[in-house]
C-alpha cells in the first residue's frame, strides 16, 4: 500500500488524543492515584481534543472530493469509516461538557461521573473504529486481524499516557506516580502487541496467483498487464518497501516507540529527570509510532497486486 | 428507489452505417452521432464480414478521429530548407495540384516511367492501378510485395485460390484446423469468430508458431517451430501421407495435374516440361486404352503413377510419380525434418496421421445436387473437413513461396480444397492457375499501358526486362532477380531510385505508406537515402509526394504533402475488382460514406486522383473533346466500366438497380448501397458453393459476371511448368530469354523447383548461424494497426512500449535478466532494447510487437513518449539487401521467386547492455510540429453528453442494512 | 435477479475489444467521461472499467497462455459497498448491479481498498470513484433493439467469449454454461461470492491417427501403376 501522510497523521494524532481523553476521564471519574486537579483534567482534555481534531482534519486531506465529506456519517450501519466519524463527532459535546464542568467543579459528582464514563467510552469506540477501518478489509491479510484494533487502542493509550505523565510532571499533581506506573504498563503492552503482530503477518497466507486465476496446477506467471503505464491501482496499491528497509524501520519502531520511552518513564518512577525526560519520551514515542504507522500501510499487500505480477500477498 | 436510469436522449442522436477502416478487415459499422461528434461505433450485425462484432481498433475510432496528428492543410517543404528537416509551409489545394499536375504532365509527355507511384495500406488498388496504367507508368504497385505476395502467388499458380484474404477455412464444418504463422491477419474479426465456432463444435485446433499468444493461446495444441522451416514440416507430413498411401486418388486424378506426364530428358531442352499434343493439350496415360490421351478431357482413366516412353522415345513420368520419388526421399522423413524444424519426429507423424484420419474417416457430406464441369450430376458434396490458414509466418521468409506451396500440396493430397470443411475460396476466386493477365512491359509518352502494371508471368518471355535482360521496373519486379513478383517490390523502390539502378526517377508518390519508418527495411539508412543528393546538389529522388492523413515519419520527408480525410469523412468503394471482402458463400462488396464533416482543409485522395486524371487527360477519364468525363470520385465509380456491365460496385446495377453483379451503370447506385447499410451481398445458390474449380454452373456464372475469362475447369498445379521454364532458363536450356549473369542462373536453378521444396532462408545461408543464434520476428498486436494507433489515446494506453520477448530459460542460461536492456545485432546493424522473459517462445526465437517504436515528435506524441524512448523497431536490423557475396551484385533480401520481402529471415545475436545503458537506441532527432497544429492536450475527457447519473435515494442510504 | 457476466477462457484471445468498447460506451453513459491522463505523453493512463491481462500457465514447452479479462464482478458480498461511508456505493436490490452514485462519492478510495478485483478506479479529475455499471443504461433501454440491450463489451467480443445474464435463474444461458463447463470464481476464498464466473479451457478432443503400413517406394509405385481411376 502507498502510505499517505494524511492518513498517518490522522491515525497517530487522533489515536494519541483519544487515548489521552480516555485516561484523563478515567483518572477523574475513578480518582485514580488521587485523581486529577481541575486544571490538570482541563489541560489534558483540551490537549486530547486538540490532537484528535488535528487527526480528523488531516484525514480529510486525502479525499478527492471533500465537498461530500459530510455524507460520510450516513452509512453508520455498515461502514467502520462512517462509525469512526460518528463516534468522533458524538465525542466532542460530551468531552467538552465533562472537562469544562470538571474544571469549574460546577456539577454534581454523579453527573460528572456519567459524562466522564461516556466520554471515555466514546473515545475508546472511536479508536476501536479506526482500527476496524483497516481490520475489516479481507483484501489485505496484514490488516485483516483483531490484532489491528488491539494495537490501535494500546498505542493510542500509550501515547495518551506519556502525554498525561508529561502534563503531571509540570503540575506535580498527586496522580503522577499512578500515571507513570500505568504508562509503563501500557507502553510494555503496546510493545508486546506489536511484536506479536509482526510475527503474525510474517507467515504467508491468503490468496495466490493460482486462486486468483483459477489455475491451481503449475506455475502461473503474468505475461502482460494490458497497460503500458501505471494506473490508479498501481499508484494506490503498488508501493512495496524493501525487506531491508522494513527490518531497519521495525527496529526504529521498537527503539523509539517503546524501549526509549519505557526507559525514560522507568527513570521517572525512580524520581529521575522529571519534565525533561517525560517530554523526550513523548517525542520519541510519537516518532516511533509514526514510523510504525508508515510501516503499517507500507507492509500491507493488496491482493490486486496478484494481477500485476506478484505470486502471493 | 428509482430502479431505471434516465437513459441518454436518442432523439438528439443520428445513426449512420459505413465501413470501418481502422484496419484492412473492413467491417461494417453503425456510427451513432451526437452534435456532429461520434457518440458510439458499433459492429453492424447484418454485415457479412464482422456479423456485429468489433475489434479493439474499431472501438477506438473516436480517438483516431480526434487525433492531434491529423494533417490540416496541403503543405510544401519550405523553400531553402533541407528535406527531412520537417519545415513546411501551408499551400492552397490549387497551388498544390497545379504544382503536381504540371510536373506530372511533363513526365507523362517524356518518359512516364519516371513517375513511381506506390501505395501502402490502401484497399483501392484497382483505382490506383488503373490510374497508373492510364498515366502510362509501369512503376506502380501496392504493398503486397513486402506484405504477403508469397501467399497470393503460391495459391494462384497452384490452386486458383489462396490464403491471405482470398479464402477461408470452412469455419462451420471443419473438424481439424491448422494455423500456420498467423498472429492476427487481415480477417481480424472473421478469424476470431471462426475460431470460436470451431472450438464450440469441438474441432481440433493446432497452431504452428514459435510464439504462443493470441490465437495460439486458445489452440488445442501448440507447435513451437523454428522460424523459416515450415516448408520442411509440411513436406515431411507429405512424406508420411504418401508413404502410407493416404491421399485422395479421385481428387488428384480429376482436379489436379498429378496424372500429367512430365518429360524426363535431363540436360536437354524441354526437360521437365509437360508432355503435350499438337494443340498443346497436356497428355496423360490412359490405363484402359493403354495410350496417351488429352488429360483435360473426361471419361478417361489416367494412371496416377507410372513411367512411359513416347513414340519419339522420350521417357515421361506422371507428376505423381515424381512427387513420390521426391518426397519419399529420407531427406523429408520425420526424423530428418525434426532436426530442421525443432519439432519431434513423432509429432510430425502424428499430426499428419490425425489429419488423414479426419479427412478420410470423418468425411462429411452436404446433400445437394450439382453438376461437375464434365456435366456429370452428383447428389452430394463430399467434404474432407481438414482446413488450414497461413500468413506471414510463412510468407515473410525468402523460402515463403515454396513453403506456402508445400501447404497447398498437403491440402491437395487430402482433397480439402473448396470442399465442405476444407479451405474455401472467396469471390472472385477461384481463378485459373494463374489468371491470364500479363504484366505491362512497354511504356510510351502520353500513352496508357496496354495491360495492367501487374500480372502473372507464365514464362521468361513475360518478364519485364529489356533486350539485354535489364530490369525495366524501378523495383526490378519481373526481372531475373524476382521473376514472378506479382505485387512488385515496394521495399526496393527507394534504394533502387537513389542508386539510379536500373535508372533514376523524377517523382515518387507514396500513398498511405510509412516508407521512412516501420514499413521499410533498414529504416535509418532509408531516411539517409531520402536526404541523399548527387554531385549536382539535387536530391537523388528529385520530388517526393506523400499522401497521408496523419503526421507520420514519412510525411516529414515530403516535398509536397497532400492531406487525406479520415475513414469517417469520405466515400470509398471496396470493390470485387480489388481485394475482396467476399465470403465463401457470397460475393460481397461495400462502400464508405462520410458520416462527419471534415473540420480541416483536406480532400479524399480518390477525389484528387480523379481530378488529376481529368486535368492530365487520361483517355478513360476524358471525353472525345478531352474534357473530364466524371464530376468526381462517386460519379466515376458509378459510371466507369471495366467491361460492358462490369464496374467497381457489383450491387444494384442497371438503370434502376434491378441487376446485380453485371449490368448497366446505375446513377443511384451509391444511394442503394447506403440504403442497404453500405454493403452488397450476393448469395450463391447452394449448388454453386463447393468444388467451384470444377463446378459447371459456377464456372459458367463466374465467366458471365467477369470473374474469369473462360469457363474452362481450373486445374490445380502440383507441378509448376512455369517454374520449370525459369529453371530451364537458368540451366541455359530454354529457347527464349535466358539470364546472362551466373548469379541469376544459379538462383533460378536452385529455387525454381517445379515441385514444392524447402531451402534454408537466404540470409541464414550467408551469415554465421552460430554467431547470430536467434531468429527475430514480429507479431501484430491485435489492438493496434501498424504505425497508426500510437496516435490513439486509448490504444496506446494498452501498448506504448514494446519489449524484446525471449524464452525465459534460454535467457536465464545467458544471464539475461527480465526487463534488462540488451544489444541486439544483425549483419546490418544493432539496436538497444529492453528484454522481457516469457514461456511461450521457441528457444531460438526472439520477437516483438510490430511498429510500436516511433520517431520522437511524430504522431502528435510528446518527444518523450515511450514509443520513442523505450519502444523500438526491428526494421533497423533488417536489410533490404542480402549480405554481400563476392563475385555477385547486391541482391534484394526477398524471396528469389516472388520478391516478397524476407522480414522474418532476420537472425541476431544478443548481449547484455553495459550498466547504465538504458533507453532504446538508435535515437532519432525529434520531428518538428506542423504549421497550424496545436499542442496535444494534457488530459482528455471525451464525451458527447453529460453523463446521466444513476441516483441512490438518501432514504435508501440511511435505511439499507 | 443476479445479473453478471460469464467469460470463456477457452475462446478469449485477449484482443482488448471488450475493454475499448467499454471505454467507448461509458465515455458518455452513466459515469462518463472516463478521464485520460497524459494521453499523448510519457505516461499515458486513464480510467478503465475492464482490463485484460495475459498469464502463462506451466513451463515451456508445456506452457499455455491464458487471457484474463477483469471487470467488476458484482459480488454478492460486495464489501466495497459495506465499507462505503457515504452510501455512494450501493448494490441494487432488484438485479444485484453494484453502482457508484457520482453525486454522493467523496473520493476516499476506501471501496477500492475493499475490492479484491481491482474493479474500481478513481477519476482524479472528477474526484469520484468509477466502475463497471454492467451497462445498466443499455440493458434496460427499451429504445434500443432487443438484441442490443446487452453490455457493450458482450456485444463486441469477436470470439463470443462474454455472456451476460441472470445467474440466479438456473435456466439462463449463463447459469447453464457455469453448470456444464465448470465455471469458477476468482479468489473464492475471500468470500465475496462474485457473480461473474470464468469458464476454464475445454479439454482437447482426442483425434485418432490413420494407421496404414509403410512399404518401400519401388513396391508402391509398382502396386500403384495401372490403378484405374475414372476421370
Ligand atoms: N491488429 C492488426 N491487424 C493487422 C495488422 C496490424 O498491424 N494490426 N496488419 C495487417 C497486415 S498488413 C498484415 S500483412 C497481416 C499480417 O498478419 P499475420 O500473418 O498474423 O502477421 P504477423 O502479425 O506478422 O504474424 C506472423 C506470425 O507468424 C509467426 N511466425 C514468424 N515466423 C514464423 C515461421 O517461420 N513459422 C511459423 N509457423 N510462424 C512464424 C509469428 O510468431 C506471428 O505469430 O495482418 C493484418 N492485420
Ligand atoms: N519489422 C517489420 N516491418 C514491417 C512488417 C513486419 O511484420 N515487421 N510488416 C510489413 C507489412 S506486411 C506491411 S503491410 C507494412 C505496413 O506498412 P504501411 O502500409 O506503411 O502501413 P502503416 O505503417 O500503417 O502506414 C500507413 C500510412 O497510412 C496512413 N494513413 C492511415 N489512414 C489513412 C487514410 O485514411 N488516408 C491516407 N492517405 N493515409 C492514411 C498512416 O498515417 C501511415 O502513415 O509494414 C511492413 N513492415
Ligand atoms: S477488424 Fe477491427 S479495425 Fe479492422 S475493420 Fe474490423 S473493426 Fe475495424
Ligand atoms: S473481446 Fe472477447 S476475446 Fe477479446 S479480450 Fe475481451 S473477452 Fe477476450
Ligand atoms: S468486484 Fe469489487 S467493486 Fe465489484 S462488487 Fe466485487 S468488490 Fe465491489
Ligand atoms: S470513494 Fe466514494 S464510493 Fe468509494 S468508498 Fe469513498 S465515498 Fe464511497
Ligand atoms: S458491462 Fe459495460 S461497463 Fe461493465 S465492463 Fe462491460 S462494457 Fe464495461
Ligand atoms: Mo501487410
Amino acid at each position: 500500500m502507498h502510505p499517505a501522510l494524511s492518513v498517518i497523521i490522522f491515525t497517530v494524532s487522533s489515536g494519541a488524543g483519544l487515548g489521552l481523553i480516555v485516561l484523563a476521564a478515567l483518572f477523574g471519574v475513578f480518582q485514580i492515584g488521587g485523581g486529577l486537579t481541575p486544571n490538570e483534567s482541563f489541560w489534558a482534555g483540551l490537549l486530547g481534543l486538540l490532537l484528535t481534531t488535528v487527526g480528523l482534519l488531516a484525514s480529510t486531506f486525502h479525499l478527492a472530493n471533500p465537498k461530500n465529506a459530510w455524507r460520510a456519517f450516513s452509512r453508520f450501519r455498515s461502514s467502520w469509516l462512517s462509525r469512526e466519524g460518528v463516534f468522533a463527532v458524538l465525542l466532542y459535546p460530551f468531552a467538552l461538557f465533562y472537562f469544562v464542568l470538571a474544571w469549574q467543579e460546577a456539577a454534581p459528582n454523579w453527573l460528572l461521573a456519567c459524562l466522564g464514563l461516556l466520554t471515555a467510552l466514546l473515545a475508546l469506540a472511536t479508536v476501536f473504529s479506526t482500527g476496524m477501518i483497516y481490520a475489516c478489509l479481507r483484501t489485505m491479510r496484514q490488516w485483516n486481524t483483531s490484532l489491528v484494533p488491539t494495537n490501535y487502542i494500546l498505542m493510542g493509550l500509550a501515547l495518551g499516557a506519556v502525554i498525561l505523565t508529561t502534563v503531571l510532571t509540570i503540575t506535580r499533581g498527586p496522580a503522577l506516580e499512578a500515571a507513570t506506573t500505568l504508562t509503563l504498563m501500557v507502553l510494555i503492552g503496546a510493545g508486546l502487541g506489536k511484536v506479536i503482530y509482526y510475527f503474525w503477518i510474517g507467515e504467508p497466507r491468503g490468496p495466490t496467483i493460482n486462486t486468483a486465476t483459477g489455475f491451481t496446477r503449475g506455475a502461473v506467471r503474468l505475461f502482460e498487464s494490458g497497460q503500458s503505464s501505471g494506473n490508479f491501482l498501481n499508484k494506490e496499491f503498488g508501493f512495496q518497501p524493501s525487506a531491508s528497509l522494513v527490518g531497519k524501520l521495525r527496529l526504529a519502531v521498537y527503539g523509539l516507540g517503546f524501549v526509549i520511552p519505557i526507559v525514560l518513564v522507568a527513570l521517572l518512577i525512580a524520581n529521575e529527570g522529571g519534565f525533561a525526560f517525560a517530554f523526550i519520551a513523548v517525542l520519541s514515542a510519537f516518532a516511533g509510532i509514526g514510523i510504525e504507522r508508515w510501516l503499517f500501510f507500507a507492509e500491507a499487500r493488496h491482493v490486486v497486486n496478484l494481477f500485476y505480477g506478484q505470486q502471493h500477498t | 428507489m428509482s430502479t431505471l436510469p434516465q437513459f441518454e436522449n436518442h432523439a438528439r442522436q443520428d445513426k449512420k452505417y459505413t465501413t470501418c477502416y481502422m484496419c484492412a478487415c473492413r467491417c461494417g459499422i453503425e456510427v451513432t452521432l451526437e452534435d456532429n461528434q461520434v457518440r458510439f461505433i458499433r459492429g453492424n450485425r447484418n454485415h457479412p464480414v464482422n456479423q456485429g462484432v468489433l475489434c479493439a481498433k474499431g472501438n477506438a475510432g473516436i480517438m483516431k478521429q480526434i487525433s492531434p496528428a491529423k494533417l490540416r492543410n496541403p503543405m510544401r517543404r519550405k523553400p531553402g530548407t533541407e528535406r527531412g528537416a520537417g519545415e513546411f509551409e501551408e499551400v492552397s489545394w490549387d497551388e498544390a495540384l497545379d504544382l503536381l499536375t504540371e510536373r506530372l504532365r511533363t513526365i507523362r509527355a517524356t518518359d512516364p516511367k519516371k513517375l513511381a507511384f506506390f501505395t501502402g495500406r490502401d484497399q483501392m488498388q484497382a483505382l490506383t492501378g488503373l490510374w497508373a496504367q492510364q498515366f502510362g507508368t509501369i512503376n506502380w504497385s501496392a504493398h503486397g510485395g513486402f506484405c504477403s505476395v508469397n501467399m497470393a502467388a503460391a495459391g494462384l499458380y497452384m490452386t486458383g485460390q489462396s490464403f491471405w484474404e482470398f479464402g477461408d477455412p470452412d469455419w462451420d464444418r471443419t473438424k481439424y484446423f491448422m494455423l500456420w504463422g498467423v498472429a492476427e491477419d487481415h480477417a481480424s474479426n472473421p478469424i476470431k469468430i471462426g475460431i470460436e465456432k470451431l472450438k464450440r463444435r469441438g474441432a481440433k485446433f493446432v497452431s504452428i508458431n514459435p510464439v504462443r499468444t493470441g490465437y495460439q493461446a486458445v489452440a488445442d495444441e501448440w507447435i513451437p517451430i523454428k522460424p523459416g522451416t515450415d516448408g520442411m514440416l509440411a513436406l515431411s507430413m507429405a512424406h508420411v501421407l504418401i508413404s502410407r498411401e493416404l491421399f485422395d486418388w479421385e481428387f488428384l486424378v480429376r482436379y489436379t495435374n498429378a496424372p500429367f506426364l512430365v518429360v524426363q530428358s535431363p540436360g536437354q531442352q524441354g526437360d521437365g516440361l509437360i508432355l503435350r499434343n499438337e494443340e498443346g493439350k497436356p497428355l496423360v496415360w490412359d490405363n484402359e486404352d493403354e495410350e496417351f490421351l488429352d488429360g483435360l478431357q473426361f471419361g478417361i482413366s489416367p494412371s496416377l503413377f507410372g513411367e512411359y516412353r513416347t513414340a519419339d522415345g522420350r521417357s515421361v513420368k506422371t507428376v505423381m510419380t515424381l512427387m513420390a520419388e521426391k518426397y519419399l526421399d529420407p531427406r523429408y522423413a520425420p526424423e530428418a525434418a525434426a532436426k530442421v524444424c525443432g519439432v519431434p519426429a513423432e509429432t510430425i507423424e502424428r499430426l499428419a496421421l490425425e489429419m488423414a484420419h479426419v479427412a478420410f474417416r470423418e468425411t462429411i457430406e452436404v446433400d445437394c445436387e450439382w453438376t461437375d464441369w464434365e456435366g456429370r450430376k452428383h447428389d452430394k458434396f463430399i467434404g474432407r473437413p481438414v482446413s488450414m490458414h497461413a500468413m506471414r509466418g510463412i510468407s515473410a521468409h525468402s523460402n515463403g513461396f515454396q513453403s506456402c506451396r508445400a501447404l497447398h500440396l498437403l491440402q491437395i493430397l487430402l482433397g480439402t480444397i473448396d470442399c465442405p470443411g476444407g479451405h474455401r475460396a472467396k469471390a472472385p476466386f477461384p481463378r485459373h492457375t494463374p489468371p491470364p493477365i500479363k504484366p505491362a512491359r512497354d511504356t510510351a509518352p502520353n500513352t496508357p499501358l496496354a495491360s495492367p502494371p501487374l500480372g502473372f508471368p507464365m514464362a521468361p518471355e513475360d518478364l519485364v526486362i529489356d533486350a539485354e535482360g535489364r530490369p525495366l521496373r524501378i523495383d526490378k519486379a519481373y526481372s531475373w532477380e524476382a521473376p514472378i513478383a506479382n505485387h512488385g517490390l515496394m521495399h526496393m523502390v527507394i534504394t533502387n531510385a537513389v542508386n539510379g539502378d536500373p535508372y533514376p526517377i523524377d517523382t515518387l508518390i507514396f500513398f498511405m505508406a510509412n516508407m521512412a519508418w516501420n514499413s521499410t527495411m533498414n529504416s535509418r539508412d532509408v531516411q539517409d537515402m531520402l536526404r541523399a543528393k548527387g554531385e549536382d546538389g539535387e536530391y537523388k529522388i528529385p520530388f517526393l509526394v506523400v499522401v497521408d492523413a496523419f503526421h507520420s515519419e514519412t510525411v516529414n520527408f515530403a516535398d509536397l504533402v497532400l492531406p487525406d480525410t479520415t475513414y469517417l469523412e469520405r466515400f470509398d468503394a471496396i470493390s470485387m475488382l480489388d481485394r475482396p471482402i467476399s465470403e465463401p458463400d457470397s460475393p460481397c462488396d461495400s462502400i464508405r460514406q462520410p458520416v462527419l464533416e471534415p473540420d480541416r482543409n483536406v480532400r479524399p485522395w480518390q477525389e484528387v486522383m480523379v481530378d488529376m486524371a481529368g486535368r492530365l487527360g487520361f483517355p478513360a477519364f476524358v471525353d472525345e473533346a478531352g474534357n473530364p468525363k466524371f464530376t468526381g470520385y462517386t460519379d466515376f465509380i458509378a459510371r466507369w466500366e471495366k467491361a460492358p456491365g462490369i464496374g467497381f460496385l457489383a450491387g444494384w446495377r442497371g438503370e434502376n438497380g434491378e441487376s446485380h453483379m453485371r449490368g448497366a451503370p446505375n446513377p443511384d447506385q451509391w444511394q442503394k448501397y447506403i440504403e442497404n447499410q453500405c454493403f452488397f451481398q450476393y448469395h450463391l445458390p447452394e449448388h454453386m458453393r463447393f468444388y467451384r474449380f470444377a463446378n459447371r454452373d459456377y464456372l459458367d456464372w463466374a465467366k458471365e459476371v467477369g470473374f474469369n475469362a473462360s469457363n474452362e475447369p481450373i486445374v490445380m498445379k502440383l507441378y509448376s511448368e512455369v517454374l520449370q521454364k525459369f529453371r530451364l532458363a537458368g540451366q541455359g536450356l530454354y529457347d527464349g530469354p535466358q539470364p546472362a549473369d551466373p548469379t541469376d542462373k544459379k538462383r533460378l536453378v536452385d529455387y525454381c523447383d517445379p515441385l514444392p521444396d524447402w531451402y534454408l532462408p537466404l540470409e541464414e545461408s550467408r551469415i554465421d548461424a552460430d554467431e547470430y543464434a536467434f531468429h527475430a520476428v514480429n507479431q501484430r498486436p491485435m489492438h493496434m494497426y501498424h504505425s497508426w494507433d500510437s496516435q490513439n489515446a486509448w490504444l496506446r494506453q494498452i501498448t506504448a512500449q514494446n519489449f524484446l520477448y525471449m524464452n525465459r530459460k534460454r535467457a536465464e542460461e545467458m544471464g539475461i535478466e527480465d526487463l534488462s536492456w540488451v544489444w541486439v545485432e544483425s549483419h546490418n546493424g544493432r539496436i538497444r532494447v529492453q528484454v522481457k522473459h516469457m514461456e511461450g517462445c521457441q528457444r531460438d526465437t526472439v520477437w516483438t510487437w510490430n511498429a510500436i517504436g516511433k520517431q520522437a515528435g511524430a504522431w502528435g506524441l510528446d518527444a518523450d513518449a515511450p514509443e520513442a524512448r523505450r519502444g523500438f523497431l526491428m526494421n533497423h536490423l533488417i536489410s533490404e539487401l542480402l549480405p554481400p557475396a563476392d563475385g555477385e551484385r547486391r541482391l534484394t533480401n526477398s524471396d528469389p521467386i516472388t520478391g516478397q520481402a524476407a522480414w522474418y529471415d532476420l537472425k541476431v545475436k544478443i548481449s547484455p547492455a553495459a550498466p547504465g545503458e538504458v533507453g532504446s537506441w538508435p535515437e532519432f532527432p525529434a520531428m518538428r510540429g506542423l504549421p497550424g497544429t496545436a499542442e496535444s492536450p494534457a488530459e482528455l475527457r471525451y464525451h458527447t453528453h453529460e453523463a446521466v447519473n444513476l441516483r441512490r435515494s438518501f432514504k435508501d442510504v440511511l435505511t439499507r442494512k | 435477479m443476479r445479473l453478471g457476466l460469464v467469460i470463456d477462457l477457452d475462446t478469449c484471445v485477449g484482443c482488448h475489444a471488450c475493454a475499448v468498447a467499454c471505454k467507448q460506451w461509458n465515455s458518455s453513459g452513466t459515469t462518463g467521461p472516463l478521464t485520460d491522463y497524459d494521453p499523448y505523453g510519457a505516461e499515458p493512463s486513464g480510467v478503465w472499467f475492464n482490463r485484460i491481462r495475459n498469464f502463462e500457465v506451466g513451463d515451456y514447452p508445456n506452457n499455455k497462455t491464458v487471457n484474463f479479462p477483469m471487470s467488476c464482478m458484482h459480488c454478492e458480498t460486495a464489501e466495497c459497498v459495506t465499507v462505503c461511508p457515504t452510501g455512494a456505493s450501493y448494490k441494487r436490490e432488484e438485479d444485484g448491479i453494484v453502482l457508484v452514485d457520482q453525486d454522493k462519492c467523496m473520493g476516499c478510495n476506501y471501496c477500492a481498498w475493499a475490492c479484491p478485483y481491482g474493479a474500481r478506479e478513481l477519476d482524479e479529475s472528477s474526484g469520484t470513484m468509477k466502475k463497471c455499471t454492467l451497462c445498466v443504461d443499455r440493458i434496460y433501454d427499451e429504445e434500443l433493439p432487443k438484441e442490443e440491450r446487452k453490455p457493450a463489451c458482450v456485444l463486441t467480443c469477436p470470439t463470443h467469449a462474454r455472456f451476460f445474464g441472470d445467474l440466479d435463474d438456473p435456466d439462463t444461458e449463463v447459469s447453464r454454461l457455469v453448470r456444464e463447463r465448470g465455471g469458477f470464481q476468482s479468489m473464492p476464498e475471500l468470500g465475496y461470492n462474485p457473480t461473474n464466473h470464468y469458464l476454464p479451457p475445454r479439454p482437447t478432443r482426442p483425434v485418432e491417427q490413420e494407421r496404414r503400413p509403410q512399404i518401400s517406394l519401388q513396391e508402391k509405385i509398382k502396386e500403384w501403376m495401372g490403378r484405374v481411376v475414372e476421370k
